[in-house]
């Protein structure tokens, strides 16, 4: 579900039709815990009903559209609560959802074609998936933890705290690049054997991938740490 | 390349000609020769046949000039050689990307077919692995047998420097950098094989 040139999303924005325009705005909202069925509601409306900051809401949307330039960052409480929470629900959808649709496409494919690079290109997949789902358990366990007791003692360092801003976005970089290499192989390099649909809906799966990741890296580099920085400082006004 | 038969078509009217020619080319090991009577049959034996050359008397494009300009647009893997016996415009023989005359001796026609058969060898190994060169390769078999930068270069009697170099080359031609995409890239386009490599 590549995005180009889509709407800009706007506080009178009817939800419905974007999605119509946009699946993948439907995943955003299961992101946020929300349902993707609201009739005629516009962005205001929902965001009021289920108290998630508009501007906040805004700015995730226009990611999932090709925005990807935002000013807005967290600069409440509530907002980094809802952040967190957010993040959290997707590394459910990559874990339970991503992970064993994508390996089983893998393993699809290997039926189709039995070749050891095929073979390995399953054990490449796990491999990049573990260095996922450790990142996504740093967050889970450092990083989050550490996001939320800033709320409750902003400006107070916590010694303790193993978090690092730096290896934050390490991570990052590896995760994408990864998943580059994995469509080069498929797109570029390996032969097609009797394999052509399996293999495009294997593609199809990983760009699925890629693009929330991308988002959900984006959330945490321009939204979320900008607004960690400054509790960090200690200028929390929420 | 894949199989070492290199592959002509031979589109000309005069029997005597076409007899004549192909005596000449069969002289030489790895040819096979198909004789086309029009042109557009062309476009399905290039597939079909898997054709390298194509040698064509100009009198036969004269009234297909579209045709063959998509023809050449759609194969550019395929020679083709104009066979020449009377007299022609320039612009005529340009087109064709050599000439054959028929006052050429039997060597000079080895020599147009050599250096095509030259040209066909480098254009299929270098779309099987990726444009590497012969050096890349060999960095590429010692990477994907877990050898260290200064292993490699130990072993292949070059700088480590030489080899971040070639290393950064693989990476930009291949868009591997990990070496198990590196591993799988090389046993897909048969530089290592699966039984030589301690996985």
């Amino acid at each position: 579900m590549q995005l180009t040139s889509k709407t800009f999303v706007k506080p009178e924005s009817k939800l419905t039709g974007l999605f119509l325009e946009n699946p993948s705005l439907m995943l955003m909202m299961e992101h946020f815990d929300l349902s993707y069925v609201v009739h005629d509601k516009t962005v205001t409306q929902v965001c009021n009903e289920n108290n998630i900051s508009l501007e906040l809401f805004l700015s995730v949307a226009n990611l999932y559209n090709g925005f990807h330039k935002t000013s807005h960052t967290v600069n409440s409480s509530a907002d980094i609560m809802t952040v967190i929470a957010f993040l959290k629900r997707s590394h459910y959808y990559y874990k339970q959802e991503k992970y064993p649709e994508i390996r089983n496409l893998t393993e699809e494919l290997f039926h189709l074609n039995e070749t050891p690079e095929i073979k390995l290109v399953g054990k490449f997949f796990d491999e990049y998936f573990e260095e996922v789902t450790e990142h996504l358990e740093y967050e889970d366990q450092v990083a989050f933890p550490y996001f939320l007791s800033l709320i409750d003692h902003p400006g107070v360092f916590s010694a303790g705290s193993k978090f690092s801003a730096d290896e934050y976005l390490d991570h990052h970089t590896d995760i994408e690049s990864k998943l580059i290499e994995l469509k080069n192989l498929l797109l570029r390099h390996i032969p097609v054997k009797n394999d052509r649909s399996t293999r495009r809906r294997l593609l199809f799966s990983l760009v699925e991938l890629e693009y929330d990741l991308t988002i959900h890296s984006t959330i945490e580099e321009s939204i979320l740490i900008p607004g960690i920085k400054r509790l960090e400082s200690g200028m929390n006004n929420g | 390349m894949a199989e070492s038969n290199i592959h002509i078509a031979i589109i000309e009217p005069s029997d005597i000609i076409f007899e004549g020619l192909s005596n000449i080319l069969l002289k030489r090991k790895h040819l096979r020769i198909f004789r086309l009577d029009q042109l557009n049959e062309a476009f399905e034996a290039i597939s079909k046949e898997k054709l390298n050359i194509i040698v064509v008397n100009p009198s036969i494009l004269q009234s297909q000039k579209t045709l063959f300009v998509s023809l050449k647009k759609g194969n550019p893997q395929v020679c083709w050689i104009g066979l020449v016996y009377s007299f022609w415009q320039k612009e005529a023989l340009n087109q064709f990307d050599e000439i054959l005359q028929i006052t050429d001796s039997c060597e000079t026609i080895g020599v147009i077919i050599d250096r095509q058969f030259k040209l066909n060898e480098t254009v299929h190994t270098e779309a099987a692995s990726g444009q590497l060169s012969d050096r890349e390769r060999d960095v590429l078999i010692q990477l994907v047998n877990g050898k260290s930068n200064k292993e490699i270069a130990d072993t292949l009697n070059i700088s480590v420097h030489t080899v971040v170099s070639h290393r950064k080359n693989i990476s930009q031609k291949t868009g591997i950098k990990s070496q198990s995409g590196l591993t799988i890239f090389a046993i897909s386009n048969k530089i290592v094989s699966l039984d030589n490599l301690s996985l």
